[in-house]
Formats: structure tokens, C-alpha cells, sequence
């Protein structure tokens, strides 16, 4: 530190620049190589052009009909079937997660009884929540029936691994205490591990909620209900009329649930 | 014992001995239960859930899953390229997406003063544009681009897009402006600032949104297929009409297997870069 360094001299003292620089070079060339190779853009001609305008022009006008209609085709069921899947998916997920849970914890089970369920809850989680829905579709046939439990299946996961790590922050010591205050095994569980535990849990269920309702979009492809079958139906015919409406719907729902969602989560973390 | 369930309901009101009255403290929770049993109840109705019915369809479900093993491995040759396909349209929809998110998010982020009404407007299209699922751009652009692999990575790159810009101009309003004040006021352009001291405090959080982002996107590309945007759902879709529950089960297995692996990289290099 003594001796004092030019500018030149400090500057060598650095981690030479160029591997830097080779690396973000061949990752370049890998994505221009790729897109070459991958990509065909033949494709694209001048009916794309006209569809691309029709599509831009009806977009801006919704068919209202749609929105109106209060039977079992229009926007509203469809939106009520979407947000109803999404729901119960959230609730069943929830009753099977909270004990698996449990059983997943460090603190609360033994190893070998923690290592059989951590593999359970990987092994649902490995497959694509897609695969599920083919799967009910198949078993219980079309419809949200099928819907609701791809959701369930899907959100065990999710929602299991957060609420493991909600459970490994418990506090022992007000169990302790309450133990030392002659409690009860059920007043222990009611004053000492439900206080600690019931906000984060609530917190992760309205955040799963959350995305089950993006999620259940997608359901609709493979004919699990919802709006999903419709909206692709929809855009492959070029009703962009419809289509407009039904995404104008969607993404009402989606930011009126997310505002609450995000509001809800807030409150629970800060307690304000 | 009545009394005592009313009282749930309706807090109780105590009188003291100096006459003092004292309420108990409000509480939603049993409000809120009855709510969720109701709601869930009506929900149940409306769907038409009967589990009995799944319980005596599930020997069809467990039927389906006994076809699929053992799978056709001879079907391997036809499973190689699609899934390829698919891993390089996650990868180039994550590298386009991102590109365009890094420079957009210093942009969007409050703590250099951009033009503030553009800021608001063009967040609030981030939000609305990010509802909307992968699925929905994508059958969107095979309609109007033709289907093929070109449609699923602009679909992924819009909705990484998306993502990406909020998480890093999130993170972007949390750094620490001393050092970008210090060269601003040696003379230093804005832009120069931002890349020599803005940037080197989020780019390790950066390279791990980008990892996260295409750790989503190769789970959600497996289902672009569907919609005609290329990828290994062109080939799920076709083998599963026709009933070839073997070839299915190695499509699936080549697809867990494909997915689990990346998400163990993606996590092992992205808690280095987050611990440094």
C-alpha cells in the first residue's frame, strides 16, 4: 500500500478482460447458429400480413354479445368455470399438502419418513402439469372435473415446499414455554404452532390461487374446462371478435385477483 | 356449550367492576372458514366433482399409466428431434426476451429519473401483457405467422419479456446509487454510469433470472405443440390420438428427464452466482 501506482499500473493488476469476452462471442454465435438453423421464416408471407391486420382490427372490437351473455356459453360462465377450477384445484391441493408437509419437515418427522415424502413431492412435481390433464381427461373425461384435479395435483408441490419451509422456521421455545405452562397436547397446537404457522400458510395458498387461475387457461387445450378450449378455438377460426372479448375478460380477472392477491400477501406479511 | 359457539361470532362484552366495559378483540378467522366451505361447496356443484366417479374410473387412469410402461425405446429416433426442438426454442426465447429486458429494466426502474408518465404506461402494459399465458401468444402467432418453431420463440421471448423486466428493475431500485452518483460526477455519460456501476451489482442476479426464466420456459414449451408452435407437443399430441400409450410414456420420460435435469444445473449455478 506504501509505494503509490499509476493509473497504467493499477489497471494491469486486473483479471485480464478477452476470456470474458471470447465467452459472450461464442455464445453469439451459438444463438445466430441456432436461429438458422431452427428457425424458418419461409413462413411468413403476404396472408400473414393480411391476417396480422384483420386480427389487429377485430381485436379492437370485442364482441359484446359475448360478454353479456349470461347461458352457459358466455364470457361469464366461462370466466366462473375458469376461477371455480382454480379454487377448488387451490383447496384440495391445500387439505393434501399441509400433512405432507408436515411428514417433509426436519423438526417435526423422522429422516427416513422425511426422505420417502421429499421424493413423493419431486416425483409429482417432475411431471408437466399438462401430462396430469391428459391423463383425468382420459380417466373421468372432458370437462372441469378433470380440470380440478390436474390443479390439485399441480399445486401439492408448490405449495408443499413452502410450507415446509414455513414449518422448519417454527419458534420451539414458545412450545416450550406453553409445555412449562402445564398446556395441554391440543392447546399447544392451538396457541403455540397455528399462530405461527396460519399467515405464511394463507399467504402461499392465495399465491398459488394466483397462478392457478393463469394456469387454468392452459387446461382448456386438452379439453380440461375452463376458458382455455374456447379462446383456441376461437383465435384457430380468426373470430377475433370473440377472441378479443374473452381475453379482455381474462386479463380483467387476472389483475382484479392479482391486486387483491398482492394486497392480501401484504398484509399478512406486515400485519398492517 | 351453545353459547360459547354464538360467542365465536359475536365478541363478548365484559363488564368490570367499576363499570368499565371491555369488548373482546374482533376476529375474521370464522367468518372467513364459512366463507371458503361455502364458496368451495357452490364451487364443487358447479363443476360437477364427484370423486366417486373418478374412484371407479381410476382403473382407466391406471391403465393408461401401465401402457406407458414399459415405454417403446425404439421410438427414440423419433423423439430426438422434436425435443431438441424444443430445449433450442426455450433457449433462444429466454436469449431474445432477456437481451431486450436488461437494457428496457434500467429504463423502467425509478432510480434514474426516466421520463416518468412513459415509465407508468409502458408497466402497466408489462402487467397486462403478463396474464396472459405462453399458450395465448403462441396460438396467436402460428395463426399469423404460420406454425412451425418460429411462433413458439417469439411466444416465449414476448412472455420472458414480461417476467424478466419486473424482476430485474425490481431489483434494479434496490442498488446502492453511490458509486453511479461518484461517476456521474466525474463527467461520465448516463449510459456509461449504468453499465460500469449499475450493471455490476445486478449481473448476478441477472444471469439468475435468466436461468430461472429458461428453467419456466422449458417446462411451458413442451405444451406449444398443442397450438401448432413446434416443439415435442406436436408429437404428444399425434401419439396420444392414436392411442400409442408406449411411445407416449418415452415422449414423457425423455421430457422429465430433459426438464429435471436442466432445473438441477439451473439451481446448482444459480446459488453459486447468488452467493458469489
Amino acid at each position: 500500500m506504501s509505494e503509490k501506482l499509476t493509473v497504467e499500473q493499477q489497471y494491469k493488476k486486473y483479471p485480464p478482460l478477452w476470456p470474458r469476452y471470447v465467452i459472450e462471442f461464442i455464445g453469439v454465435l451459438l444463438i445466430i447458429y441456432l436461429t438458422n438453423d431452427t428457425l424458418t421464416f419461409s413462413k411468413i408471407n403476404e396472408k400473414g400480413w393480411l391476417i396480422a391486420r384483420s386480427a389487429f382490427t377485430g381485436l379492437l372490437k370485442p364482441n359484446w354479445n359475448l360478454v353479456f351473455d349470461t347461458s352457459s356459453v358466455g364470457l361469464g360462465n366461462m370466466l366462473l368455470e375458469t376461477l371455480a377450477i382454480a379454487f377448488l384445484g387451490t383447496v384440495i391441493g391445500t387439505i393434501f399438502a399441509i400433512p405432507l408437509a408436515f411428514l417433509c419437515s426436519r423438526n417435526i418427522a423422522p429422516k427416513w419418513v422425511n426422505g420417502i415424502c421429499l421424493t413423493l413431492v419431486s416425483f409429482i412435481r417432475a411431471f408437466p402439469s399438462f401430462m396430469y390433464a391428459i391423463m383425468f381427461v382420459k380417466a373421468v373425461g372432458t370437462g372441469a372435473f378433470a380440470g380440478v384435479l390436474t390443479m390439485a395435483i399441480g399445486s401439492i408441490g408448490m405449495l408443499a415446499k413452502l410450507i415446509v419451509e414455513a414449518i422448519e422456521d417454527l419458534n420451539p421455545g414458545i412450545i416450550e414455554a406453553l409445555d412449562a405452562a402445564g398446556c395441554s397436547a391440543f392447546e399447544k397446537i392451538r396457541f403455540g404452532i397455528i399462530p405461527q404457522l396460519s399467515s405464511n400458510i394463507v399467504s402461499t395458498v392465495v399465491y398459488r390461487l394466483d397462478i392457478n387461475v393463469k394456469n387454468a387457461t392452459v387446461l382448456g387445450l386438452v379439453g380440461a374446462g375452463g376458458i382455455g378450449a374456447s379462446l383456441i378455438q376461437a383465435i384457430g377460426r380468426g373470430d377475433w371478435g370473440s377472441t378479443s372479448s374473452m381475453l379482455l375478460g381474462l386479463i380483467v380477472m387476472v389483475l382484479i385477483l392479482e391486486y387483491f392477491s398482492t394486497r392480501m400477501r401484504k398484509k399478512l406479511a406486515t400485519g398492517e | 356449550m351453545l353459547e360459547d359457539i354464538i360467542h365465536i361470532f359475536f365478541p363478548r362484552t365484559y363488564t368490570l367492576s367499576n363499570g368499565k366495559e371491555v369488548k373482546e378483540k374482533f376476529n375474521y378467522t370464522p367468518y372467513v372458514t364459512i366463507a371458503v366451505i361455502i364458496i368451495t361447496y357452490a364451487a364443487l356443484k358447479f363443476c360437477k366433482v364427484d370423486i366417486g366417479y373418478f374412484i371407479r374410473r381410476f382403473d382407466k387412469f391406471a391403465e393408461i399409466v401401465k401402457a406407458m410402461i414399459p415405454p417403446n425405446w425404439s421410438f427414440w429416433s423419433e423423439v430426438k428431434k422434436p425435443m431438441i426442438d424444443t430445449i433450442v426454442m426455450s433457449v433462444l426465447g429466454t436469449a431474445f426476451g432477456c437481451a431486450l429486458a436488461l437494457p428496457l429494466s434500467f429504463y423502467l426502474s425509478n432510480n434514474f429519473h426516466f421520463n416518468k408518465y412513459y415509465m407508468a404506461f409502458h408497466r402497466g402494459l408489462l402487467s397486462v401483457l403478463r396474464t396472459l399465458p405462453t399458450m395465448v401468444y403462441a396460438s396467436l402467432l402460428s395463426v399469423v405467422i404460420g406454425s412451425g418453431a418460429l411462433a413458439g420463440t417469439i411466444a416465449i421471448a414476448i412472455f420472458t419479456y414480461t417476467i424478466a423486466v419486473k424482476m430485474l428493475y425490481e431489483q434494479i431500485e434496490t442498488i446502492d446509487m453511490g458509486p453511479y452518483e461518484a461517476m456521474e460526477s466525474t463527467g461520465a455519460k448516463r449510459v456509461q454510469c449504468m453499465i460500469d456501476t449499475a450493471y455490476p451489482q445486478v449481473r448476478g442476479f441477472f444471469w439468475s433470472t435468466v436461468l430461472y426464466c429458461f428453467e419456466t420456459n422449458v417446462r411451458s414449451a413442451a405444451i406449444l405443440g398443442y397450438v401448432g408452435a413446434g416443439g415435442i407437443g406436436v408429437i404428444i399430441n399425434a401419439q396420444l390420438s392414436w392411442r400409442n400409450y408406449a411411445n407416449a410414456g418415452l415422449i414423457l420420460f425423455v421430457l422429465v428427464l430433459t426438464v429435471v435435469a436442466i432445473e438441477t444445473a439451473s439451481r446448482m449455478i444459480r446459488r453459486k452466482l447468488v452467493q458469489g
